[in-house]
């Protein structure tokens, strides 16, 4: 349970007005940048969720690399595609797929909503008592999951690598 | 104190934001906000899931760790992928990015 001076109702309200808000802004603005912007808002969004989940390790990871690394990566990226903006970020509703793609999305939030709603008589809703702290997360990574971390250390020194080579420019 | 259903229903409309961004928008930089903001709601469940368990379980944390880690290096991949489409097409509205069809 988190220690918050304020209820963690109000703060969940909050926190989902800002996620949701945050990431229908990223999608809908105009400017590129603006959206990478509300992104990052959307994803601090997220990293409160975490808090409230009792997985403050989950925050900062959140922040730090969502916040400090994708988000600035994204801007960078921005900066060096600026050339073409305007039509390409209007959505295309008029087109079958456009429109097809707006039914879909909403038909499967409402259906997940729904679903939920319905199975939300079987699902806990009080937060057990849990004593797990941030100290527990190591061990459980090197000592209980210790082969996907050695796969994820190669995967991510893959990928840097493979950044690399395709965005090297050759002469 | 907040119920299990609440965080399974936002992260049900950010799964759902993320798809209508994934089918509608043309420029990649857009379809690469829609991907990280659908990996967003897969993380929120397995954070709120793994919470609500009873014992409390850790493992839910530790996947939402290597989820956070593969979308890092996710976009790294993909945004270099964009300056090389663009550096090529000079363009990245995925609709014009036709030179694959036949």
């Amino acid at each position: 349970m988190v220690s918050l001076v304020i209820p963690s109702d109000i703060s969940f309200v909050v926190l989902t007005a800002v996620t949701i808000i945050g990431a229908i802004i990223a999608l809908q603005a105009k400017e590129l940048i603006y959206g990478a912007v509300a992104l990052a808002i959307s994803f601090i969004g997220v990293a409160g969720f975490f808090t409230l989940l009792d997985a403050p390790y989950l925050a900062m990871l959140q922040i730090s690399i969502y916040v400090g690394a994708v988000v600035v990566l994204i801007l960078f990226t921005i900066m060096l595609v600026r050339r073409e903006q305007g039509e390409e970020t209007n959505p295309r509703t008029d087109t079958p797929e456009g429109s097809m793609g707006i039914w879909l999305a909403g038909l499967l939030a409402i259906a997940i909503s729904g679903v939920v709603a319905l199975a939300g008589t079987s699902l806990p809703t009080e937060t057990p008592a849990s004593n797990l702290t941030v100290s527990d997360l190591g061990p459980a990574l090197t000592l209980q999951y210790p082969v996907p971390l050695i796969v994820l250390a190669l995967l991510l020194s893959a990928s840097l690598l493979g950044a690399l080579v395709l965005a090297k420019v050759e002469r | 104190m907040v119920a299990l259903t609440s965080y399974l229903i936002v992260s049900a409309a950010l799964l759902g934001i993320g798809i209508y961004g994934l089918t509608v928008k043309r420029n990649a930089i857009r379809l690469l906000f829609a991907v990280e903001i659908i990996v967003n709601a897969a993380n929120l469940n397995f954070a709120a899931f793994t919470r609500y368990m009873n014992p409390p379980q850790i493992s839910g944390q530790v996947i939402v760790f290597y989820s956070i880690a593969a979308a890092a290096m996710e976009a790294a991949v993909g945004l270099a992928l964009i300056l090389v489409a663009f550096r090529l097409n000079s363009t990245i509205d995925v609709k014009k990015l036709n030179k694959l069809k036949g």
